[in-house]
C-alpha cells in the first residue's frame, strides 16, 4: 500500500508536473474533443440521436468510453515505463499497475464531473441525473480496462508483434462503441453484432444515467459484467504466472 | 540471515539454456560481510540480484531475514524530469522512512547546493552519482549489496564516502562483488566462490581468494 501510494504521487508528478498547465491539460483534452465533435456533427445533422444537446450526447458517449480507453492506454505501459524502479526490491510489478489504475480512475472521474457538470449547468432544460447507472458504467469500463492492461503488460513483453496487432484492433473501437450513434437505431442483423462489444453496453448504461427517457434497447449489463470480470480474472492469472518474466530485464 | 535452498537459475539467450546457479544451498549468517568471487560471466551480479529479490529463481528458494538494500549507488531509477529532492522523497516513501529526515541527510551528504532542487536531468554524471550514493547511505539496511564499488567524486568526497560506509558497516553487513581482491579483503570477512554453477562458501576470505586465484590459473 505504501509503495502504491509512493508510485501514485510519483506518476502524478511525472505526468502533470512536467509541462506547464499540468492537470489542466487532462481536462482540456477531452473537453476539446467533445467541442470538436459537436461542431462537426452539428454541421451535418439537425439533432443528436438522443435529447436536444449535441455536447451532452457526445460528452456522455466519449467520457463513458474513456473510462475504458484512457485506462487501457495508460495502463498498458505501466510496467515498462517503471521498469527501472523494479530494481528496488520493494517495488513489485503489480504495484505500478495499481498505482496507475487509481490515478487514471480519479483523473477520468474529475474530467467527467467537470466537463459534464459544465454542460449540464448550461442546458436550458434541467436534467435529472441518476447516479447508480453512471457509477456502474464507469466501474465496469475501468475494470475491463484494468483486465486488458494486465493481459497486455505480459503479452506486449512476450510478443512484440501482438502489440502492433492490438493497436490496429483497438483503434477503431472508438468508432464502433456507440459514442456517436445509438445501437438502438441500427437495423436487425447488424445491431446484434454491435452488441457483442461490451463497451457498447457500458456507453449505453452511462447514458441511461443522463437521459431518463432513454430506453436503451438491447442493453445487457450482466453481459458487460461477465466480460469485464472474466478479462480481469484472466489478466490476474496471466500476470501472476508471469511474475518472473515481468521482473527480468 | 540469508539462506539459499536448492537455488537454481538459468541464463537463456537465443535458445541456449545454461545454469548459472545449479542447485546451490548456502547460509549467510548475519554479522559477517561476504565477498562474491568468480570469473567474468560466472553469475555474480545475477546472484546479487537474486538475493535482492529483483529477479526470480527458476527453482528452489531464498529466505531473507533482514532489510536488504538495492545495489549501492544505483541511479537507474532517477527520473530526469523530477528534482533530486523529489526522487529522494520517492525512495523514502517506498521504504517507509521519514521523508524529511532522509531529504535532509541526502541534501547534506551529496552537497549539490541549489541543484538538489533542480531536475536530475540537468545533473552531471558526478552529481548523479553523489546523489545516488547519499541515498544509499541515508536508508539503514541490514545488508548492503555492492556490485563493483565505483569510487565517485573528487578525493574529498571519496574519503567522505568511505568514512560513512565504514560506519554503516558497524551494524550492517555487505555482500560485495568485486574483481579487486584488495577491495574484497578490506570489506569482507568471508567469501563465496562461484564456478560452473557451484557456490562454495569459505569462512575466511583469504581461503576464498586463494581458491578463486586457483580457479583463474587453471583456465
Amino acid at each position: 500500500m505504501r509503495v502504491v501510494a509512493a508510485l501514485l504521487i510519483r506518476e502524478m508528478e511525472a505526468r502533470f508536473g512536467s509541462k506547464p498547465g499540468g492537470y489542466v491539460w487532462a481536462l482540456l483534452d477531452p473537453a476539446a474533443h467533445v467541442f470538436l465533435m459537436t461542431i462537426i456533427f452539428q454541421a451535418i445533422a439537425r439533432a443528436p440521436a438522443l435529447g436536444v444537446s449535441f455536447p451532452l450526447f457526445f460528452a456522455t458517449g466519449y467520457i463513458g468510453f474513456q473510462f475504458y480507453q484512457a485506462m487501457a492506454t495508460y495502463l498498458n505501459g505501466a510496467v515498462k515505463a517503471n521498469r527501472s524502479l523494479l530494481s528496488y526490491p520493494s517495488v513489485a510489478p503489480v504495484d505500478t499497475i495499481v498505482a496507475r489504475y487509481f490515478l487514471q480512475l480519479g483523473t477520468t472521474a474529475v474530467v467527467a464531473i467537470v466537463v459534464l457538470g459544465v454542460i449540464v449547468a448550461w442546458m436550458r432544460t434541467p436534467i435529472e441525473l441518476s447516479w447508480p447507472p453512471i457509477i456502474e458504467a464507469a466501474l465496469v469500463a475501468s475494470t475491463l480496462g484494468l483486465g486488458m492492461a494486465l493481459i497486455n503488460n505480459v503479452m506486449f513483453l512476450k510478443y512484440a508483434l501482438y502489440e502492433q496487432v492490438f493497436s490496429i484492433v483497438n483503434r477503431p473501437l472508438f468508432l464502433i462503441s456507440g459514442v456517436f450513434f445509438l445501437p438502438d437505431a441500427i437495423p436487425h442483423p447488424y445491431r446484434e453484432v454491435v452488441l457483442f462489444n461490451p463497451l457498447v453496453h457500458v456507453v449505453m448504461q452511462f447514458r441511461v444515467g443522463f437521459y431518463s427517457e432513454y430506453r436503451a434497447v438491447g442493453l445487457d449489463m450482466p453481459y458487460a459484467y461477465t466480460f469485464a470480470f472474466l478479462t480481469l480474472f484472466i489478466g490476474m492469472l496471466l500476470f501472476t504466472s508471469s511474475s518472473a518474466l515481468l521482473r527480468s530485464e | 540471515m540469508i539462506r539459499l535452498e536448492q537455488a537454481t537459475k538459468f541464463a537463456r539467450t537465443k535458445g541456449i539454456k545454461k545454469p548459472i546457479i545449479d542447485r546451490a544451498s548456502l547460509v549467510l549468517q548475519r554479522g559477517k560481510s561476504i565477498g562474491l568471487l568468480g570469473r567474468n560471466g560466472a553469475g555474480k551480479s545475477t546472484l546479487l540480484r537474486l538475493i535482492a529479490g529483483t529477479i526470480r529463481l527458476d527453482s528452489g528458494r531464498i529466505i531473507r531475514k533482514g532489510k536488504i538494500s538495492w545495489p549501492l549507488g544505483f541511479q537507474g531509477s532517477f527520473q530526469g524530469t523530477m528534482t533530486g529532492e523529489q526522487n529522494v522523497r520517492f525512495v523514502a516513501r517506498i521504504y517507509g522512512v521519514d521523508t524529511r529526515e532522509l531529504i535532509a541527510y541526502v541534501e547534506d551528504f551529496a552537497d549539490l547546493g541549489p541543484f538538489f532542487k533542480a531536475p536530475v536531468g540537468t545533473y552531471s554524471s558526478g552529481m548523479k552519482a553523489r546523489l545516488a550514493f547519499g541515498l544509499s547511505m541515508g536508508v539503514n539496511f541490514d545488508y548492503y549489496l555492492v556490485d563493483e564499488i565505483t569510487a565517485v567524486g573528487d578525493t574529498n568526497f571519496k574519503k567522505k564516502c568511505q568514512v560513512v560506509f565504514e560506519s554503516r558497516l558497524q551494524d550492517s553487513d555487505v555482500i560485495m562483488v568485486s574483481h579487486s581482491t584488495s577491495t574484497i579483503r578490506d570489506y569482507c570477512d568471508c567469501g563465496v566462490v562461484m564456478e560452473n554453477g557451484k557456490l562454495t562458501y569459505y569462512d575466511d576470505i583469504e581461503d576464498a581468494i586463494r581458491a578463486h586465484n586457483g580457479n583463474m590459473r587453471e583456465r
